[in-house]
């Protein structure tokens, strides 16, 4: 899909093999011919609306397949996609539209928040024209995506043309091999994930199967897409795993490859994973939205028992370790991990922002613009490297990242909340758990229900602490008078 | 067919589970337990769960939709229409 770009290789899939199941969603299956045919009434649409080629447009991201022409329909006219969660407060998308530069939010299903309507089920008669790749180049902006998780505005990473060719050519080459695949998609659509489950698989004439959100959890469920659709790859983050071994559906022998991200793989779930898919490759994938996939560790069963590594960079990723001075690390050590790949966002939309966070090689060793991720990383004497944690705020629950501290910020805007400390406990199943305990000013107000409407206004839903603990006494301080968050965790998240 | 109200019993299993500090007159019942982070994806599990043991309700069976579990009000309504249908396909 080099020349073509992602919505040509597309289109090409649906003039070669228009048949060719592209989606299954429910009990349908979406062929390339009739996604193609949805997107071209979906590029239609947005030019009734009016908009210039080139302003960004946003789209509601519930996952089915209309959403999906949608999206391919948008960007065949040029515009760039800020792909908005359908969980987020209507203030902060606002917000986010404002900074993004969205006139327009467009979707494909009707619900209260979803802007403006696009009916792609019926043809007003005429055929739209053929689906065509905008030609922007390899600077031109696909997709918008957000950074998961913290408070306020989300920061907004454009991830361009050449980005995102760059990573469907290596993803197809690392996991689908010479033809088509049938490949689960659990993340969410406005998840950095689904570049690989649902971009590269539609680029490459394979036929996605799209888990539906509201039965995420439901075990059985996603056993039974697996199996019936002799699915030959799963992308998720460990809570699907987690999920999937609750139940005692399997072994799913025809499942080739099975990609843990986004968290931390507890051991224990490892070895049991092993014997679900018994006929897969284990990998465990990290990377950060900002730089797409940057470390594919394929798990074989030496060393089982300790932390999954992160392994090796993939092909065309630098990646440096810093330490506190910042000094860059050669040998044994711990720091904080900057990579720069072949797929990462040129920056944020907000330039201050992208400054930060958007760094040069620290020695001017090379011309290279690093992600400073804000991951704790080891480094052994014999090179592995290891995840240890966040080196700031910033705590992973279910696959989206919350910042403990701008929790702490939401929950202290409370009158009558003079003291908080929030943290990320761990859980069996979901992973990480977000803990808050706070203090009251008085005994009995505000309660826990009353608490919870007060961060859900102000807080995106992963970032809603899921266990709350009212304390009447002050918070154990440290020497330098900060409260005490190592102790204050360690008390609280037993007995959950 | 039975239309027995059920509010009095999901509005304690969900005091006791997921709101320990709180009065069980002082949940209201259309409070939005899911916009409010009172019962998140898992929490939605333990609840089914426990709709299937108390109720006999055949989740399986029925579109599981988070609208179906926002309120104490919304949940009661969707036991008494999953035993509605159990009851009109065993007659």
């Amino acid at each position: 899909m080099d020349d073509a770009g992602l919505v040509g290789a597309i289109a090409g899939q649906a003039k070669e093999r228009p048949a060719a199941p592209a989606l299954c969603w429910r009990d349908e299956e979406i062929g390339y011919g009739e996604l193609v045919l949805r997107a071209g009434r979906a590029r239609a649409a947005l030019t009734a609306l009016g908009l210039e080629p080139g302003t960004p447009v946003a789209v509601h991201a519930e996952k089915t397949p209309d959403t999906i022409a949608l999206v391919l329909g948008a960007l065949s006219a040029g515009h760039p996609v800020l792909l908005t969660s359908t969980t987020l407060p209507s203030d902060t998308e606002a917000h986010l539209l404002d900074k993004a530069g969205c006139r327009v939010k467009v979707s494909a299903v009707p619900s209260p928040s979803a802007g403006h309507v696009v009916d792609l089920s019926t043809s007003d008669g005429g055929t739209p024209a053929p689906l065509t790749e905008h030609d922007g180049g390899q600077d031109a902006v696909l997709f918008m995506l957000t950074s998961s998780g913290s408070t306020g505005v989300p920061k907004i990473i454009p991830l361009t043309a050449g980005g995102v060719g760059r990573f469907v050519g290596w993803a197809s080459a690392a996991f689908f091999g010479d033809g088509p695949k049938t490949v689960l998609n659990y993340a969410p659509l406005n998840f950095d994930l689904c570049l690989l489950d649902i971009w590269t698989t539609l680029a490459t004439g394979g036929k996605v199967v799209l888990v539906d959100a509201r039965r995420a959890t439901r075990a059985g469920y996603l056993h039974e897409l697996i199996e019936r659709h002799r699915v030959h790859l799963v992308q998720a983050v460990p809570m699907c795993y987690q999920l999937l071994l609750e139940s005692t559906a399997g072994p799913h022998p025809a499942v080739r490859y099975v990609i843990s991200t986004g968290d931390v793989l507890p051991p224990r779930c490892l070895r049991r994973l092993r014997g679900l898919f018994p006929g897969a490759q284990l990998y465990n994938l990290y990377g950060c939205t900002e730089t797409n996939d940057s470390f594919l560790h394929p798990i074989d069963d030496a060393g089982a028992d300790g932390p999954v590594p992160l392994g090796r960079p993939i092909d065309g990723v630098s990646a440096l370790l810093v330490d506190r001075d910042g000094v860059v690390l050669e040998g044994e050590g711990v720091g904080e991990l900057l990579v720069n790949t072949p797929f990462q966002a040129p920056g944020y939309l907000d330039a201050a922002l992208t400054e930060r966070a958007f760094v040069p090689h620290p020695a001017g060793r090379d011309r290279l613009r690093y992600f400073a991720s804000g991951d704790l990383v080891r480094r052994d004497a014999d090179g592995a490297l290891t995840l240890l944690g966040r080196n700031d705020f910033q705590v992973k629950v279910r696959g989206s990242r919350v910042n403990t501290q701008e929790v702490e910020r939401a929950l202290l805007a409370h009158p009558d909340i003079p003291e908080a400390v929030v943290f990320g406990a761990p859980d069996t199943i979901a992973g990480t758990v977000l803990h808050a305990v706070v203090r009251r000013r008085t005994t009995d107000a505000p309660d826990s229900l009353a608490i919870r409407r007060h961060c859900a206004t102000r807080l995106p839903a992963a970032a809603v602490p899921a266990v709350l603990h009212l304390v009447d006494a002050a918070l154990p301080r440290t020497s330098t008078g900060k409260p005490d968050r190592k102790q204050i965790a360690s008390t609280y998240s037993k007995g959950h | 067919m039975d239309h027995t109200d059920h509010t009095a019993a999901i509005r304690t299993f969900v005091v006791e589970e997921f709101l320990p500090d709180v009065r069980h007159e002082d949940l209201d019942l259309g409070y939005d337990l899911i916009a409010n982070g009172v019962i998140d994806s898992l929490g939605l599990l333990k609840l089914i769960a426990w709709l299937e043991d108390t109720f006999d309700v055949p989740v399986d069976d029925v579109e599981l939709n988070p609208d179906s579990f926002r309120t104490v009000i919304a949940i009661n309504a969707f036991v008494s229409a999953a035993l509605e249908t159990t009851a009109v396909r065993l007659s």
